[in-house]
């Protein structure tokens, strides 16, 4: 690793210690092997935070390119050569998105079933993560092999079968459909990881409580949940991120547009025979906001919570 | 009282992680239409055809390739990645948060964006390379079928090689610095030193890597979906994608039915060789 990017014949090593095997071959030794230490240090240093460097603007660059394709007019996108920095700077294609497609009704339509499936998971998680860690069932081990294997179930294989189901039981196009379903994926992790956090906090705080006469209920409200709040909060983002980011389950479970979400719905920027790149960014850059919001606020309450 | 608690997530959970495998079985041996809600029993049929058709063995081996080429490239630059991270001594906290970034991009916004980045007549990659002379022309590289699956695997990977990173950087950092400072005294070279201590500690998270993202791989549908439709001809198309398109074009949810149980049996080995091998379930059931 430290040769990553060095000067010629880097192979033998790099290290200080094969010049001596070198040294009978003056003439023949390499330039590298000839610099000192320091010099060969910094070399390295520099050609490793070069290549970080490039992975840095591997994944920064395309983001700068949605926002700045968003924010340019059309004259400018589709020309060539393509300007790197948009010459001027028109909010066009965000007024159109906003005030002239369906993009903010499936932006209510993703917050709302993202809420949801928030929901269910931080109740019947904590619940069942508090649960699991106090009571003795029998077959544990049985129990948590269910709940990992649960957990390796992709969309696709959700979606399909529940298609067929819920079309019986008359939820396609619903919320709930797409809510219960996305809870399929987020509802096993989750539960696993406050069945850890849950471990974690020692019973006999319970059960000093339950002596001086709290109920069951309080000493868990009370005395287990604030201890096991960062857990809480992680299965939220958790849950909130996954529903934001589902394609697979809102696609089959919701044909209908009405009931789209913005995954989903940023194929009605397709048209006919073109794509409205300029407004498909711009959708684009609208969505990545509640998960950079989100996570960059509840990193911060997360934190919080830790140190408490 | 307290087994109470367990009641809804475990209802939840058995509704909704049984009823998937249920009805796939039982759909699967019935004809039933994407419009007419009506079960038609037809037995096995459905698995004979699946097993008569070439697109399904096809859409195996396709879905192979595409698994096999994502959690290499993915698992390569993701460790490389970390390593580097983990020994620079500038830049570390600025990378740890760009690392988040591609994380936080939904799949579906990425398929647009490469869409649009690697656009065949405006897209700036295309323009990059051109103007570094690696290419002489735009290249459509989602729609050529020499090049639409090396496009697609680099664009998933975009993603997906930062989760490998950050899984990697965690299981690094908790190696202790005194193992590296005994195995330099004792004389070892980097490279031994990369082998013997660092490699050996990597490879239970580089094998949960294997297992795990490999099966969300080989059942990856979204981005497949939005970057090709499994096209040119059926370069792309998995099975999850060839699942999709026998259940909801060309009107067969008994044949989609079959290869997801095709699926779910092949999911279920993944599963039996993680619990095997890791015993991941230890972790809570010791207390």
């Amino acid at each position: 690793m430290t040769n990553s990017g060095s000067g010629p014949k880097a192979s033998d090593g790099g290290q200080p210690t094969l010049d001596l095997k070198t040294h009978k071959y003056q003439d023949r030794i390499p330039i590298w092997n000839r610099l000192d230490f320091g010099t060969k240090g910094r070399i390295v240093d520099i050609a490793h935070h070069g290549v970080l460097l490039v992975f840095i603007a591997l994944i920064v660059f395309p983001l700068y390119w949605m926002v700045s394709t968003a924010l340019r007019p059309e004259q400018q996108m589709f020309t060539r050569p393509i300007p790197y920095v948009p010459r001027t700077v028109s909010l066009k294609h965000y007024t159109e998105i906003l005030l002239n497609s369906d993009i903010p009704l499936y932006y209510f339509n993703s917050l709302s079933i993202a809420l949801g499936v928030v929901l269910v998971t931080v109740v019947a998680a904590t619940l069942a993560g508090y649960g699991l860690s106090r009571i003795d069932i029998p077959r544990k081990k049985l129990f948590a092999r269910g709940i990992l294997f649960g957990y390796m179930f992709p969309s696709i294989l959700l979606a399909i079968p529940l298609f067929i189901f819920w079309r019986q039981l008359g939820i396609i196009d619903s919320r709930i459909g797409i809510i219960l379903a996305e809870s399929a994926k987020t509802l096993p992790f989750s539960v696993w990881l406050m069945w850890k956090f849950f471990d974690a906090v020692p019973e006999s705080l319970e059960e000093s409580a339950i002596m001086a006469g709290a109920t069951r209920f309080r000493a868990f409200y009370e005395i287990a949940l604030p201890r096991a709040k960062p857990g809480v909060v992680a299965i939220a983002i958790l849950a909130f991120a996954t529903s934001w980011d589902e394609f697979t389950i809102p696609k089959i479970l919701a044909p209908s547009q009405d009931m789209w979400v913005l995954t989903v719905g940023l194929s009605s920027l397709v048209e006919q025979n073109q794509v409205l790149w300029g407004q498909m960014m711009a959708a684009c850059s609208l969505i990545l906001i509640p998960s950079f919001l989100f996570v960059f606020f509840l990193q911060e309450h997360m934190l919080r919570g830790l140190r408490m | 009282m307290v087994l109470m608690t367990v009641l809804p997530a475990l209802t939840l959970m058995l509704f909704l992680n049984l009823t998937p495998i249920i009805w796939s079985v039982a759909a699967g041996f019935n004809e039933i239409g994407t419009y007419d809600p009506t079960w038609t029993w037809v037995g096995l049929e459905n698995y004979q055809r699946l097993v008569e058709s070439p697109g399904f063995y096809e859409s195996m081996v396709t879905g192979v390739i595409f698994t096999g080429a994502s959690i290499l490239v993915q698992l390569v630059l993701g460790t490389g990645l970390a390593l580097l991270v983990n020994r620079a001594k500038r830049l570390k906290s600025l990378t740890r948060t760009v690392l988040l970034v591609p994380y936080l991009i939904p799949t579906a916004v990425l398929a647009y964006m490469g869409l649009w980045m690697n656009n065949s007549t405006w897209g700036i990659t295309n323009q990059m390379f051109v103007q570094a002379g690696l290419i002489e022309s735009f290249i459509p590289w989602y729609g050529l079928p020499k090049y639409a699956m090396p496009a697609v695997v680099a664009t998933f990977s975009w993603k997906y090689t930062a989760f490998v990173t950050i899984l990697v950087l965690a299981k690094l950092q908790s190696i202790p610095d005194t193992f590296y400072e005994a195995a330099k005294i004792s004389g070892a070279s980097t490279y031994q030193a990369f082998r013997d201590i660092t490699l050996p500690n990597l490879k239970s998270v580089i094998f949960i890597v294997l297992l795990l993202r490999s099966v969300w791989t080989f059942n990856k549908f979204d981005i497949i979906w939005i970057l090709t439709r499994g096209g040119p001809g059926t370069s792309t198309t998995t099975p999850p994608v060839y699942a999709f398109e026998l259940g909801f074009q060309r009107g067969s949810l008994g044949l989609a039915a079959a290869t997801s149980v095709a699926l779910f049996a092949i999911l279920s080995i993944v599963a039996v060789i993680y619990f095997l091998t890791l015993s991941p379930e230890e972790e809570v059931t010791l207390r």
